[in-house]
């Protein structure tokens, strides 16, 4: 099959099941599943994608769309002032409620989103300004 | 009776195909009820007939087309159907819909209207339980649903204390309540989880055991209404109260146990004039019992029970139905060996059991003996966010239960699916937990050693080394160039933070 051959991995041939799906590779190998943006692997393209990413999802002010689906009930109002652990917003995807809460002390700044809302995932639902920061 | 001919089946996934199949069996023919979300599906491509009965998504997705009385019953008739199979989950257990289908001249495979009244409305059951003298847990069973009162109940009831719709099943709309600080919004929550699961916000409450076994006995009334149960399954890994790995027999029952257990069940049943498949379900803490509740339906993990009986569940709903299944004192059924059953869903277990969506590639299921694969999507389908995450489930036979456990992992280890993540990896680190092997896990076993998924156990620098290894040596392989779509730009302009958060997946 055109999907399965061998890779030398530190002086040990492994088996290797592999797949292209929309812009990622995905392999199987030695019984775990791994995948991969093929961004980051192309030439010139050093920056690991992840890394970048992974500092802005870090980024406490911005309450992003964890998965595609439901805005479900929104807890705040625009300029309201919330503390750390308060409940911003609950969301429903394949028939489960997430809630989603401030991980700081700030004030809310913008919701872009309405209850009933179909959202995407990493959709930007609400922006926070942090109290600190001023 | 008349003679049924063609079965109309209200639901979708794996257990539309497993209803199929025993449909193929009985040389009957199938009309599949489904959404348009579903046409990319396997039961859709297997199915005689097919109705999309509604949307998905858009504004008509105020009431889930599944869960949908009159639109189900209309195109089974239009379709010609003179049966319907509920499954598991939706419809299954709504009496109303029973009763439409028998007065639309439909066959319903399953209980009786009355009798899913009787047991499947959790709070008329502990009532008939009560009076029967049967073992019951604390619990709030009141028509008040006024949230003060729902408070003051959970208060005098004492903490921790279980939030449950009435009218549903499956962990959809539970909350656990520890704190009565956070009460009031668990309770709202859960409201809103049962209506949009089963069309009912009511729920009630009731005392949570901390170091309870989850037992259920599956019963079966034949078509002159004679009950008898098909022994025990154990289903005590669950997350968020929803079952992940089941196995039969349980592990933990003594002879004495499941002799006082099964009988319990079969009486339970019997008050309910109970016809066609459903579960008792119990508690099980310290060598004492407390009856749950009955599932008037079908159990999603039925196939344990078959595979260490050797019956067909869904062929003997389907003829007790026609009136053409009786038990005779001829069959004795004795459990043979042990099978476990392990739900795969599409989840990613490095973040916590994120769900995960997406378009399947490459899918393979490792065949062997004894190895049973369930699903109801193949490569190319797509797993929407609009029902049920799961995608499969893998049910495995062994001579005894530590064997059953080594084919399982084995197995889960040599199955594929990409395209999205899946929770293989979590299974995997469940089934060889001390506390599992052991046979010991209780309904907690979960949130004490599994609360917050998997760590990563891989290093990403070293997932790209090999990716690009992998990547080089496919485009070899196949002769073509596999990165060139990684030349164009980055097509998504909004960086999200979980497009390209992936690890170990």
């Amino acid at each position: 099959m055109k999907n399965n051959f061998s890779v030398i991995i530190d002086g040990q041939e492994k088996t290797v099941t592999a797949e292209i799906i929309d812009k990622k590779i995905w392999f199987k190998l030695d019984a775990q599943t791994y995948s991969w943006d093929l961004i980051d692997l192309a030439e010139g393209n050093y920056q690991s994608n992840y890394k970048k990413t992974k500092s802005s999802s870090k980024s406490p002010d911005k309450i992003l769309a964890p998965m595609p689906g439901k805005v479900i009930k929104i807890f705040v109002s625009e300029n309201q002032t919330v503390s750390k652990g308060d409940t911003l917003l609950v969301m429903e995807a394949m028939k489960m409620e997430y809630t989603l809460k401030a991980d700081i002390d700030s004030t809310v700044e913008k919701i872009f989103s309405k209850v009933g809302e179909q959202v995407t995932l990493g959709y930007l639902l609400i922006q926070l300004k942090n109290d600190k920061q001023g | 009776m008349k003679k049924i001919q063609r079965i109309a089946i209200a639901n979708r996934g794996e257990v539309a195909v497993r209803i199929i199949r025993a449909c193929e069996e009985l040389g009957l023919e199938t009309v599949l009820l489904h959404s348009d979300a579903d046409m990319q599906s396997r039961a859709y491509r297997m199915a005689t007939k097919k109705i999309c009965i509604g949307a998905a998504s858009g504004p008509a997705q105020s009431v889930n087309c599944y869960l949908n009385i009159e639109a189900n019953i209309n195109a089974a008739l239009a379709a010609g159907a003179d049966a319907l199979h509920p499954g598991f989950g939706f419809l299954s257990e709504n009496a109303d819909f029973a009763e439409q289908c028998e007065k639309n001249g439909l066959v319903f495979i399953g209980p009786s209207a009355d009798a899913i009244r009787k047991l499947g409305d959790k709070i008329f059951f502990k009532n008939l339980a009560k009076k029967a003298g049967l073992p019951l847990i604390p619990c709030y069973e009141g028509d008040d649903q006024s949230i003060n009162v729902l408070l003051d109940e959970a208060e005098k009831i004492g903490l921790p204390v279980i939030v449950k719709a009435a009218a549903g099943g499956g962990g959809r709309g539970m909350k656990l309540i520890r704190q009565l600080s956070e009460a009031k919004d668990l309770i709202e929550s859960a409201q809103r989880e049962a209506l949009s699961a089963f069309g009912s916000a009511k729920v009630f409450l009731e005392k949570y055991l901390e170091r309870a076994k989850h037992i259920e006995f599956q019963i079966f009334g034949d078509s002159t209404g004679h009950v008898e149960h098909l022994f025990d399954r154990e289903c005590s890994v669950q997350r968020r109260h929803q079952k992940i790995i089941e196995e039969a027999t349980s592990p933990s029952l003594t002879k004495e146990l499941r002799r006082k257990m099964g009988e319990i069940a079969c009486t339970i049943a019997s008050l309910g004039q109970y016809k066609n498949a459903g579960t008792v379900e119990f508690l099980l803490q310290d060598n004492q019992f407390y009856l749950l509740e009955v599932n008037t339906r079908l159990q999603v993990e039925h196939p344990v029970t078959e595979e260490v009986l050797g019956i067909d569940l869904v062929k003997m709903q389907i003829l007790t139905a026609q009136g053409n299944f009786i038990f005779s004192p001829q069959d004795i059924r004795m459990p043979k060996g042990h099978a476990i059953e392990c739900r795969v869903y599409a989840e990613n277990p490095y973040q916590s059991g994120m769900p995960s969506t997406g378009k399947l590639g490459l899918v393979r299921w490792p065949e062997g003996p004894r190895r049973r694969f369930e699903y109801g999507f193949e490569s190319e389908d797509t797993i929407t966010s609009y029902y049920d995450p799961m995608i499969a489930k893998v049910i495995v036979w062994d001579e005894n239960r530590n064997r059953a456990i080594d084919k399982m992992i084995r197995t889960l280890k040599d199955s594929v699916i990409f395209g999205v993540s899946t929770n293989i990896p979590y299974l995997i680190e469940i089934l060889n937990h001390d506390e599992f092997r052991s046979a010991k896990m209780t309904t907690r076993f979960i949130e004490t050693y599994f609360a917050d998924g998997l760590k990563s156990k891989s290093d990403d620098e070293q997932v790209k080394k090999w990716a690009q290894l992998v990547n080089k040596k496919l485009k070899s392989t196949q002769g073509q160039s596999a990165t060139q779509s990684a030349d164009q730009p980055l097509l998504n302009s909004v960086v999200s933070p979980w497009a390209s958060y992936w690890r170990g997946v």
